[in-house]
């Protein structure tokens, strides 16, 4: 009886102990691959291209220069928005590339690298809203994304909305569709990607010019992990010495695509943000 | 692993957030009960007719709702049905409390139909001959069960019935795939608010399992006197 509970308990005590922790940098080149944790729901940042039917997008081609980098190939791991602190905090994935904003929260919980792309959030309303303003929200219905910072940005900027939080971006874009609320809050490259994907439909909707919120989107990376951000911020600058960052923003926002960015407004050269 | 901050959910912002969550719960719970049976009694009554056509649409009614997950329900109900209506009714209906209006109907819908085939069952369950009998001396098959077979029927169907009701009771929480800020919905809120999964996780099980435990409690209860009543 005494034997089989101390085995019990060490066994218990060995499967809680602490892991013994080696560097992730030498985790990945000795497992030979990467495994990025990416949305492929967010159009241009991941998204599952129609023809090839496999995801790309800007957070991609950012993973896969990290992947070189560490000379592995990489692999895609989908996730939901409200589950992608979690997969990395729990060693599921390697680094998240899915749209990921850098706020003040979430620094306790994992690392950031520099701002891979900065952008604010906006809202998207129908011309007979009659809604010119975010304050003139308050009483009505908000339509947004579960788990997501313009979820907690609209709470704290107009208190008195209703805030009606969905799944996914598609299926609150197709509730302010459909009139079951009476805008839609999501940051800037995906309203102007839902608002291009209306076609004609597109002269009865507008997304307001204020900015509820400025947004540093960054890679994100295991808590702790030194020698993988120093690799990966590495990685960033060498993209931007060399003109690549500017190519790669050109390539999924420039003005051949739906984007039509004229020009990239920002640098990979902070990891800082400030508020 | 962090510690367990208790205060979180006894008290302030978030407290009310989950116990707001828990009372819509509650209500979308009793609502759709009050709902359900009466239509549960009614397709089980439409499959037991003589008419072979009321027997059709009962049948079409169960098949097409059991089988066709709940999460499907809810997202057609709230996504596709309301655009078939006319433009003045859906407009009143948006601005209304559309989600809860959808995952009532839904879970309604979808409830009735698995009590519908218990109550069928319960009825088998009464010898034929009780039917017969009424119908001898003279009642008309709706009177004939009313009086004779159902009061019967639904002793037996009760435990089965309960049972539904705490089904019932945990999809109340798919209701939140359409923003119903029910409880499970508001654990997620403060989930993200907050970071601390675990305070807010353990209050919705909590909340789940208090009223399941309830609810179990009372088909124990109707157990024992029943089984006391009838000696059996």
């Amino acid at each position: 009886m005494t034997r089989r509970f101390r085995l019990l308990a060490l066994g218990l005590l060995a499967a809680f102990a602490p892991l013994v922790h080696a560097d992730q940098v030498a985790d990945i080149k000795a497992k030979g691959e990467l495994v990025c944790g990416v949305l492929g729901t967010d159009d241009p940042f991941s998204f599952v291209d129609p023809k090839s039917r496999e995801i790309v997008g800007y957070d991609v081609d950012l993973c896969n220069a990290v992947a070189k980098k560490l000379g592995v190939k990489t692999s895609l791991k989908q996730l939901a928005v409200a589950a992608r602190v979690p997969e990395l905090q729990q060693g599921r994935v390697d680094i998240l590339a899915a749209s990921l904003t850098h706020n003040k929260e979430r620094e306790a919980l994992i690392d950031f690298s520099l701002s891979t792309f900065i952008t604010g959030q906006k809202v998207m309303t129908k011309k007979t809203s009659g809604i010119q303003q975010p304050a003139q929200l308050t009483g009505q219905k908000v339509l947004t994304v579960k788990g997501s910072t313009m979820e907690q940005n609209i709470k704290k900027l107009v208190p008195g909305a209703e805030i009606i939080s969905f799944d996914n971006s598609p299926q609150a874009f197709l509730a302010l569709q459909q009139g079951k609320g009476v805008a839609y809050v999501n940051d800037e490259t995906s309203l102007i990607d839902d608002f291009s994907k209306l076609g004609p439909a597109q002269k009865d909707y507008v997304i307001l010019p204020t900015s509820i919120s400025t947004e540093h989107l960054a890679l994100g990376l295991k808590k702790g992990e030194a020698g993988m951000k120093t690799l990966v911020d590495g990685v960033l600058r060498d993209m931007e010495k060399s003109g690549d960052a500017e190519k790669l923003f050109m390539k999924w926002l420039g003005p051949e695509t739906k984007m039509k960015f004229p020009a990239r407004p920002f640098k990979f050269e902070t990891d800082k943000i400030d508020g | 692993m962090s510690d367990f901050d208790l205060h979180l959910l006894t008290a302030g912002p978030y407290h009310e957030q989950l116990v707001a969550g828990f009372w819509l719960s509650i209500k979308l719970a009793a609502g759709t009960l009050v709902l359900a049976m009466p239509l549960a009694l009614l397709v089980a009554l439409l499959r037991m007719t003589p008419s072979r056509l009321l027997n059709g649409v009962g049948f079409t009614f169960v098949e097409a709702i059991r089988n066709v997950p709940l999460l499907a329900h809810i997202l057609f109900w709230y996504f596709g049905a309301p655009e078939l209506l006319p433009e003045g009714l859906k407009l009143w209906l948006y601005r209304g409390n559309i989600e809860v209006a959808a995952a009532v109907i839904a879970l309604t819908l979808y409830t009735a139909a698995y009590m519908s085939e218990d109550i069928r069952s319960g009825v088998r369950s009464v010898p034929k001959e009780q039917l017969e009998a009424a119908r001898a001396l003279g009642f008309n098959f709706l009177t004939s069960m009313r009086l004779v077979v159902l009061p019967q029927a639904l002793r037996i169907t009760v435990p089965p019935l309960i049972s539904q009701g705490l089904s019932l009771w945990k999809n109340t929480s798919m209701a939140m795939v359409v923003g119903v800020a029910e409880m499970l919905y508001q654990a997620q809120q403060v989930e993200s608010a907050t970071f601390r999964s675990f305070e807010a996780f353990a209050f919705a099980t909590a909340g789940y399992l208090g009223v399941s435990l309830v609810i179990t409690g009372i088909a124990v209860l109707y157990e024992h006197r029943v089984r006391g009543a009838a000696g059996r």
